[in-house]
């Protein structure tokens, strides 16, 4: 019993970094129906910058960590504002092609800088300090990763629902054009969107590197994150958390009483299954397309 | 200029007897090249011609047809596996055991071409994505592969000829090559091509015209699994050594890169694409050594970046180039090439 | 048909005439210059392992710079194939017929290596010193082939041996990558637990795309093990460990060479790696055995860029190559690629960086033939990445 629910325990705390990587992953397609394979390596290059203000510059945490974000957002919306813009004409092929080559560039430019060896982030959580309930045991930074995901979920969600912007934001999602003629700056929105979603990267990249950090930690977190997006429906960021938990504590569940040889590919088998019965995720709408 | 009169014009495969003539001279060259050039050309020839196989057969299911796969290393991996365990262990000769192994490519195509009826856009893209993951996981995992161990390719003989060196598997490669694309070609001018073409248009108004969207799509993915089927049985014996390792995501995602870049929906821009990216891919380490920008790098390097970290200077040029490409001429290179020659033709205007 | 005759005469005498400066002279060396190849991830995922071959140019450098050999001096094409096989056959195959290489060093990685061994032994180029331990090299032996990297299992034998006779352990668990180097620290540890009439409590395999770890450990800790061996990467090292330590699962920690950087293993693990006792190929960086001590300071401190550091891939570059600097010495000034094999046939007892390194003439039936080394010697992480020596140099066939 107690393996059990350490199991469960131990999937949620996984499911956490998904869920923030799925987040980010929504928001941006949310508005420009582009998945962004840059992802990860947008949140890569701001741990990383993290990592450079911490250690070479000696700043303090909390000053260090507040930078990091404003450069996650100046990223996010100068890629979109610089590159994701300029494409003529584009297909959404196209864009999932342009977002492959930043991706390249961007790690290309970490690994210039940093080099490969592994690397950890000081950090003022040690990584691998750990609450105990009974013996059940949970590592602090991973409940610090869960707030952090149940806190931008709702905050995001409140904003995309109540706030003017994300109200807008939601307008240029559904219908572009319409949205221009009543008065919302469309481009502006884009660039916004990006930024936000550069943002919530950045913080699923922080919570991962005082564990470890090198140029190709984001890969795994990044797809998991997709793959949990596209479960919960690609434009719904509840279903994205919702399903990011469950393909954790699935993967864990799998990992220990199953097989542990295929617990990283479970997730995509399960993902293939849901989609057979929901196409278009567990919590969107099904979308029907006419002629 | 490219008007249609009837359909026979439509359906045939060379428009004049001036394209029969400079595709006539071009497969010449290409069976003489290695007469003239290194070994090492020859290897980069077999390399590129390998990919631009799984490219058109890519190109089928995502310009055609509309779909979108993350998972053709997968297809590429059974290809491999399948046409060296056929030889080895069932004792099969090669030009049987390729096509059956790109049979068995195609048989995973046609299954995971089922759930593709109802998934489009990412949904599809995290399927396909999750299919290549699985494959090379399972065949990490079980002793009739080798494991991760790899396996060993056996040589190839084709009655008398024994082929081991790069130069006669070139011309073997070559001839495949050609007979697979003049396939494609006519596939697409055909009755199946113009409902794999309704179906990415208008998937719905084609089922109303009488296309069966569960025939022609799954046949989409299996033709195109079985390319890529082929094309991996033959990488097998380039590299003569394969393990699950080799057949990674960014193998899939490449494939797709070489589709998109190229040009979606045309056969010449799937073979530049594959031309162009491959070369990209095996020359861009030495990037060093061009002078003064190398030198430039160097200096560079050495104030703002690490020497260590230097040659990942390729993947900024790869992914730059990447993204002009798609920045400036969404149709990719064969966007580039329809302009280049409206330019000449109407120029001085 | 005289005239014919005659034609072909000439022809076939201008062809052996154009092939003959390449009979006389070997390929890749001139008068001034040894050409020597190597090829290492400096991109793509196994990056951290490019320091292999940076290690390597530094120390031909310092030979050069200390009058090279024999009068030649040591061009070094190194390039990067960013550990994907068909970039390192397509690099071996651009410098062995463009540029000539008389011999090839290292090379990081076992796909990679095995994309070319069988290029490399058809054209008879010598290669020495692959930096990986895999059987594949010896088994079966290979003319051309001289492997300087110990065998894994037989580390495993090692430590196991160490844990049960020295430590009193019963209950050992294994953890490794599900790949050939896995596969055989495993295979060492269970015949060595098979010798002593013991099983392995757990065997947990770890995919190199894994980042969630907690099952794996959990599984471990349910074995209840008293003993860990780890057999994976140093990423997945560290976090085995940390996440013991969140569970409060503390058996002792065994690993291989791999995780011997104790610096960096300190770094990454924040401290945690204290205690753990590793397997080594070579006395440690960071000791005071004086050949380490003259490389530190002469070839690291000068030729390295300010960013490497001394660690143990970098070291290793040297370490593997050291033989093959020593088969080029005793070659003399007239190389050729049959001298250079049977001098490296005749290396024994040759003491460099790493263990003694043994060479008997090619026997396709002994694979000591052609593996140089089979000794090592355990240490323990100390405080602030410093070790203490556990036992001598001990043989492990």
């Amino acid at each position: 019993m107690t393996d059990l629910i350490q199991m469960i325990v131990s999937g949620i705390a996984t499911g956490s970094s998904y869920a923030l990587m799925g987040i980010a992953m929504v928001i941006i397609y949310k508005t420009s129906e582009v998945p962004n394979f840059a992802q990860g390596e947008m949140a890569l290059i701001s741990s990383f910058f993290a990592m450079m203000l911490l250690t070479s510059f000696n700043l303090n945490v909390y000053l260090a960590f507040s930078l990091t974000f404003l450069f996650a957002v100046i990223l996010g919306c100068f890629l979109e504002f610089a590159i994701l813009r300029r494409a003529k004409e584009p297909n959404v092929l196209g864009m999932i092609v342009i977002t492959i080559g930043i991706e390249m560039v961007i790690l290309g430019v970490v690994s210039w800088k940093f080099g490969a060896e592994q690397k950890t982030m000081p950090f003022p959580i040690d990584p691998y300090d750990s609450l105990f309930i009974g013996d059940i045991f949970l590592k602090k930074l991973d409940v610090l990763t869960l707030a952090a995901a149940l806190f931008l979920m709702a905050v995001l969600f409140l904003f995309f629902r109540f706030s003017k912007l994300g109200l807008a934001m939601k307008a240029t999602q559904q219908n572009s054009v319409a949205a221009r003629i009543v008065g919302v700056r469309t481009n502006g929105i884009l660039m916004v969107t990006w930024g936000i979603s550069s943002l919530v990267g950045s913080v699923a990249g922080l919570l991962i590197s005082p564990t470890i950090m090198h140029p190709y930690m984001m890969w795994d977190p990044m797809l998991k994150g997709f793959a949990a997006a596209v479960m919960g429906g690609m434009t719904s960021l509840p279903g994205a958390v919702v399903a990011a938990y469950m393909l954790g504590i699935i993967e864990n569940l799998f990992g220990g009483y199953i097989s542990i040889e295929f617990k990283t590919v479970v997730a995509f088998v399960i993902i293939v299954a849901v989609l057979c019965f929901k196409p278009s995720g567990l919590f969107a709408r099904h979308y029907v397309k006419k002629v | 200029m490219d008007m249609k009169r009837d359909y026979y014009e439509d359906v045939r495969l060379f428009s004049s007897p001036v394209v029969v003539f400079w595709f006539v001279v071009l497969i010449g060259a290409l069976y003489i090249f290695p007469l003239f050039a290194e070994n090492y050309y020859v290897y980069v020839a077999n390399y590129i011609a390998i990919n631009i196989i799984v490219a058109t057969g890519l190109n089928l299911l995502v310009g055609y047809t509309g779909q979108i796969s993350l998972g053709h290393a997968g297809f590429f991996a059974i290809g491999a596996y399948g046409t060296i365990i056929l030889m080895a262990k069932a004792g099969l000769p090669f030009l049987l055991a390729l096509p059956c192994a790109g049979l068995v490519a195609a048989g995973f195509g046609f299954l995971l071409g089922l759930p593709a009826l109802r998934l489009e856009g990412p949904y599809l893209a995290i399927a396909t994505l999750g299919f290549g993951l699985t494959i090379t996981q399972v065949i990490g995992r079980m002793k009739l592969f080798g494991g991760r161990e790899g396996l060993h390719a056996p040589n190839i003989t084709i009655g008398p000829w024994v082929i081991d060196t790069d130069k006669e598997f070139y011309v073997l490669l070559i001839t495949l090559t050609i007979f697979l694309l003049l396939f494609m070609r006519n596939l697409i001018r055909t009755r199946v091509g113009r409902a794999f073409i309704a179906i990415r248009d208008a998937d719905i108004a084609a089922s109303t015209m009488g296309v069966n969207i569960l025939y022609y799509k799954t046949l989409a993915f299996a033709v195109s699994a079985f390319y890529a089927g082929i094309g991996g049985g033959l990488y097998a014996f380039v590299l003569k050594f394969i393990e699950p390792e080799i057949f990674t995501l960014m193998m899939s995602i490449m494939f797709l890169a070489m589709v998109v870049v190229g040009g979606l929906g045309s056969m010449m821009g799937s073979i530049a694409g594959a031309t162009l990216l491959c070369w990209l891919d095996l020359k861009l380490r030495n990037i060093l050594d061009i002078p003064y920008i190398g030198d430039w790098l160097e200096q560079l390097s050495k104030t703002w970046f690490s020497i260590t970290g230097v040659s990942n200077i390729q993947f900024i040029v790869f992914g730059t180039i990447m993204i002009l490409i798609m920045l400036f001429e969404p149709l990719g290179l064969f966007g580039v090439w329809i302009r280049t020659k409206k330019y000449w033709r109407t120029w001085p205007f | 048909m005289k005239k014919n005759l005659m034609l072909l005469v000439f022809v076939s005498l201008a062809f052996v005439l154009s092939l003959a400066p390449t009979l006389f002279a070997e390929v890749g060396v001139t008068d001034k210059e040894i050409h020597i190849g190597q090829w290492g991830p400096q991109t793509g995922p196994a990056a951290a392992w490019g320091s292999v071959a940076r290690g390597t140019g530094a120390y031909f450098q310092w030979i050069n710079d200390n009058g090279g050999i024999h009068g030649r001096k040591i061009v070094y094409h190194m390039f990067d194939d960013g550990y994907n096989p068909a970039k390192t056959m397509a690099g071996v195959k651009e410098l062995q017929e463009g540029t000539g290489i008389f011999a090839w060093a290292c090379g990081v990685g076992t796909s990679t290596g095995m994309a070319v061994k069988d290029y490399l032994a058809q054209n008879n180029v010598p290669w020495v010193g692959p930096a990986a331990g895999s059987l594949n090299w010896v088994n079966p032996p290979q003319k051309n082939l001289f492997a300087v990297y110990p065998l894994y299992d037989g580390e495993a034998k090692a430590l196991v041996k160490y844990a049960i006779e020295k430590m009193g352990k019963k209950k050992v668990a294994v953890a490794y990558l599900n790949d050939e180097y896995g596969k055989n620290g495993l295979r060492g540890a269970q015949e060595e637990l098979k010798a002593h009439g013991l099983a392995t409590v757990a065997e947990v395999s770890f995919e190199a795309g894994d980042s969630d770890l907690n099952p794996h450990v959990m599984k471990l800790k349910q074995s209840d093990a008293d003993m860990v061996l780890i057999w994976t990467t140093v990423t997945h090292a560290a976090k085995i460990v940390g996440t013991s330590k969140a569970m409060k699962f503390e058996p002792q920690f065994m690993s291989t060479s791999t995780c011997s950087d104790f610096p960096l293993m300190m770094s990454i693990t924040k401290g945690i790696w204290e205690g753990v006792i590793c397997a080594t190929f070579g006395e440690l960086p960071d000791s005071d055995f004086p050949l380490i001590v003259k490389y530190k300071k002469e070839v690291f401190d000068k030729y390295a860029a300010k960013e490497e550091r001394w660690g143990v891939f970098y070291y290793s570059g040297i370490l593997f190559v050291e033989p093959m600097i020593e088969a080029l010495k005793k070659v003399g000034p007239d190389l050729t690629r049959e001298k250079f094999i049977t001098e490296m046939e005749k290396i024994k007892g040759f003491k460099g960086l790493g263990a003694e390194v043994n060479f008997k003439p090619f026997d396709k039936n002994d694979m000591y033939s052609r593996q140089g080394t089979s000794q090592t010697f355990l240490v323990q992480c100390l405080a602030e990445g410093k070790a203490k020596k556990l036992t001598e140099w001990m043989d492990i066939k």
